[in-house]
């Protein structure tokens, strides 16, 4: 059974369309990369497998189950949707609203009613993996957007979600953390996670993914392709490259 | 595929799946004020409201000074032919509208004055029925002629029409700067709220401090803009004046147009005198 | 707490207004020196303008399955001054008022007196009373509450002293047809027992908020420097005061004891006289207190108006001779 299926999935803004008959399958495990110029859809996209909007038409199902604006209208299954399904945001801003980034990325697990012990475990763990331990005590909305971007990756990845979205994840990262953070994500995708990461520069992306699904600026997919396809066409990397 | 711990070193809590939350709740506070503030900036972000027949086209300061005065008259008047032939004229320009404003604009209408009427209510007991129909006959007149205002004046009008009035400047652009900013607040708060709710996966145990960190969060933000906005502003050479696009000129049609309301206004004041 | 229109009679609301000309001079001056301090302060009053909107629209859970909604006078007064709260909040009302039909276009100057002038100035004076005794959050909760409860009752008073201020000859009230007995009542106890609670809430937990992530950012009061505003804001009242007299049609304090036993009676007991809707202006009953025997009205009026804006200008011409003689 595959974990995500997009039938025919359009969505439109109130003035503009963001997606154009979308069908896609995603599995379980998988390493996604959206490409696509700015516009074209793919942060759309994110919200709708997030939960966050609803199809205006067409199907979205995730594990089997059709996602309606119906079947979010009761808050127990969507918190369900959402405790699975983490999405890291394209303006981290918005996602960091606690007085500190131990709090920020306690909030979570916080609410799972693990104890107190199983929550500080968490906390360190993730604040590790993301490289954030010297970053604890400070403020979130005085980190810079770099900083900003791997607290809001350890406050996702404190609840444990076993889909993980990331909206241009790397924008505003050193090389070197950028590095990091592929490499962490990978590890992730070891333990079993999915993995579902937009981007803007295939550059930065092309070592790790596995699976490329690329937009136009018509906000349809214009090709879906794996790495080791992709790695045999020269032509379409040239292509990539100026997006 | 659960449990692999030797082949990353990833903490063990991270690589076995999570167990589902089951505790029953209600909404959260945020769900209504999600659809509230995604209807603001649907309404902020729509284009001008269209409105036909360019020929009988006010300036913008005309419109506005004619609804101040309208509503004074109306607020003024006791007689109920006069405040009749008011209502007259507004239901003929009314005639103007496209159907689909006109349907929009009788439901917000009837909405407001039916709030304003049960607000009332109780005076029937107290005063009568004909203070309450009088009182209900001219709120909602008032209330009809305000909802047409705002069917056929956009923001950017308004914004004229005040510059053309000789409003102070820097009223005029702190004006213009709440109508934007007002649209990026609200974006920000829904996308802190959307957040918020993906991370939020059981029932808010102090809604209350959320509330606080999410309008807390939302003036450091405001500060933060402002800051932005004042180093762009000096950037493109701003002195503290504004700078005033050249007016458009006063038809005289313009002026024909409000002279029955000054004329009825003067008949107003120097009736007994 | 946002007064619609038809409410208040047109002459209140022009006195309002008027009575707004003054604080709002005053709130520029004060606000471009803190300008000079802080420019920011100029792009942030439209910004705090749409921030007090969002705060507005906010609705807050309260037990027992409803919703509230703060006014935030108080908290924009702590966070960015109460000048320039007060020009912000002016801003906010007036775009609630054209563009959103969220209270009333002629009522304007009353909800910019109530809920910009009078909410963010008490709010303060409480803050920076409690700052003074070193219990700066008691302070401003109290501000809270009492803010918004002190524009609930001046809103009240306005409200209902309009069948006493406009009536038909009939006595049948032409505005706000409920008398001081129901409104003021009606509006104390929805802020005293929810409103202002949820306003106290609201504030201090954003206080608390901002106070732990950026203290830096709450307004710092600046030292005293002039005392001159203030002079302008009394001798600007002072000079509008006579203005006020049109306020009403019976100018206030001026009922003679029996007029007013007979308008406080028809309020209580209700007179149910049915009222023609073709009974003219009302206009007829607005100078005759002021017309001396054998004088024009107009004529009388301007010599009332003059003898008003004499005594105001030797008050404040004494005002000002105290201050000089403190500073020498
Ligand atoms: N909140 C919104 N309101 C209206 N249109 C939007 C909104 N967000 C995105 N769009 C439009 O939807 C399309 C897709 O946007 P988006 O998914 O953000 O693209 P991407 O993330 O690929 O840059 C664009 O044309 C954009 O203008
Ligand atoms: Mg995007």
């Amino acid at each position: 059974m595959p974990l995500m299926t997009l039938e025919q999935l359009s969505y439109n803004y109130p003035n503009t369309q963001g997606l154009d008959h979308l069908d896609l399958t995603i599995q379980t495990g998988e390493f996604v990369c959206l490409l696509g110029p700015n516009g074209s859809g793919k942060s759309t996209l994110l919200r709708i497998l997030s939960g966050l909007a609803t199809a205006s038409t067409g199907t979205y199902r995730f594990n089997d189950q059709a996602i309606t604006a119906d079947y979010l209208r009761d808050a127990t299954k969507r918190q369900q949707l959402h405790q699975q399904i983490g999405l890291v945001f394209q303006n981290t801003d918005v996602q960091l609203f606690n007085p500190s980034v131990t709090e920020e990325v306690a909030f979570g697990p916080r609410q799972l009613g693990l104890s107190t012990a199983e929550v500080t475990q968490r906390v360190t763990d993730c604040l590790a993996l993301t490289d954030c331990t010297e970053l604890r005590e400070r403020v979130p909305y005085q980190l810079s957007g770099g900083e900003k971007k791997r607290v809001a990756l350890a406050s996702v990845l404190a609840l444990n979600p076993s889909v993980l979205l990331l909206d241009e994840p790397l924008n505003g990262l050193t090389i070197a953390a950028q590095q990091q953070l592929l490499t962490l994500l990978s590890r992730l995708q070891a333990a079993g996670k999915t993995i579902i990461m937009a981007s803007h520069n295939f550059q930065q992306v092309q070592a790790v993914g596995q699976r490329f699904i690329i937009f136009n600026s018509a906000h349809q997919i214009d090709a879906d392709v794996a790495g080791s396809v992709l790695a045999t066409q020269p032509e379409r990397q040239a292509q990539l490259m100026t997006l | 595929m659960t449990n692999q711990p030797s082949k990353t070193d990833l903490p063990t809590w991270l690589q076995t799946p999570n167990q589902p939350i089951t505790k029953r709740h209600r909404q959260p506070f945020w769900a209504r004020n999600q659809r509230h503030l995604q209807a603001l900036l649907v309404r902020l972000a729509q284009p001008a409201p269209a409105i036909p027949a360019t020929r009988w086209q006010l300036a913008p300061h005309i419109k506005l000074l004619r609804l101040g005065l309208l509503l004074l008259l109306i607020a003024l008047i006791n007689n109920g032919l006069f405040l009749w032939g008011l209502a007259l004229l507004l239901g003929a320009q009314l005639l103007i509208l496209a159907p689909s404003q006109l349907r929009r604009f009788l439901r917000s209408w009837l909405f407001s004055s039916l709030m304003a009427v049960i607000i009332v209510l109780p005076t029937y007991w107290l005063n009568g029925p004909a203070t309450l129909l009088w009182f209900g006959f001219k709120t909602s007149l008032i209330l009809a002629n305000a909802q047409y205002y705002r069917a056929t004046t956009n923001f950017q009008d308004l914004l004229t029409g005040l510059k053309t009035l000789h409003c102070p400047d820097v009223f005029i652009m702190t004006l213009a700067i709440a109508i934007t900013y007002l649209r990026m607040l609200g974006n920000y708060l829904l996308q802190t709220m959307e957040a918020l709710s993906l991370r939020t996966v059981a029932p808010a145990k102090h809604p209350y401090r959320l509330i606080g960190a999410l309008f807390g969060n939302l003036y450091l933000k405001s500060y933060t803009y402002a800051l932005a906005l004042y180093a762009a502003m000096e950037a493109r050479g701003f002195n503290g004046h504004y700078a005033k696009p050249a007016a458009k000129p006063t038809r005289w049609r313009d002026y024909l147009s409000l002279s029955p309301y000054v004329a009825l206004m003067a008949l107003l004041i120097f009736w007994r005198n | 707490m946002h007064i619609p229109d038809n409410y208040l009679s047109p002459a209140t609301c022009g006195t309002l207004a008027i009575a707004m000309a003054p604080i709002w001079t005053v709130a520029v001056l004060k606000v471009k020196v803190q300008i000079k301090q802080h420019r920011e302060t100029l792009p942030m009053l439209g910004i705090a303008a749409a921030l007090a909107f969002l705060i507005m629209m906010f609705n807050l859970p309260i037990p027992g399955g409803t919703t509230a909604h703060a006014v935030g006078g108080t908290l924009l007064a702590v966070l960015i001054g109460p000048w320039a709260a007060c020009l912000a909040l002016t801003v906010t009302l007036l775009l609630q008022a054209l563009l959103f039909g969220d209270g009333g276009i002629l009522a304007f100057g009353a909800n910019a007196f109530n809920m910009a002038f009078i909410m963010p100035f008490v709010g303060y004076a409480c803050y920076r009373l409690g700052q003074k005794l070193h219990h700066e959050k008691i302070g401003l909760a109290i501000g809270a509450y009492l803010g918004i409860n002190t524009a609930a009752l001046v809103a009240g008073i306005e409200l209902g002293l309009q069948p006493l201020l406009a009536h038909t000859a009939s006595g049948a009230p032409l505005y706000c047809p409920y008398g001081l007995n129901i409104a003021v009542p009606a509006m104390l106890a929805a802020h005293l027992l929810v409103a202002g609670w949820v306003e106290l809430v609201f504030t201090l937990l954003v206080y608390q908020f901002v106070q732990k992530v950026a203290p830096t950012n709450l307004y710092q009061t600046t030292p005293k420097t002039s005392q001159r505003p203030w002079l302008y804001l009394l001798g600007g009242m002072a000079l509008l005061t006579p203005l006020g007299l049109l306020a009403s049609n019976t100018a206030w304090g001026e009922w003679s004891p029996s007029e007013l036993k007979h308008l406080l009676v028809q309020q209580h007991v209700g007179s149910t006289v049915p009222q023609g809707m073709a009974h003219g202006f009302h206009f007829q009953a607005l100078f005759s207190d002021y017309a001396i025997a054998g004088l024009p009205v107009s004529v009388g009026y301007i010599l009332s108006a003059l003898t008003a804006i004499l005594i105001f200008l030797l008050l404040i011409r004494g005002l000002q001779h105290d201050q000089s003689t403190f500073k020498n």
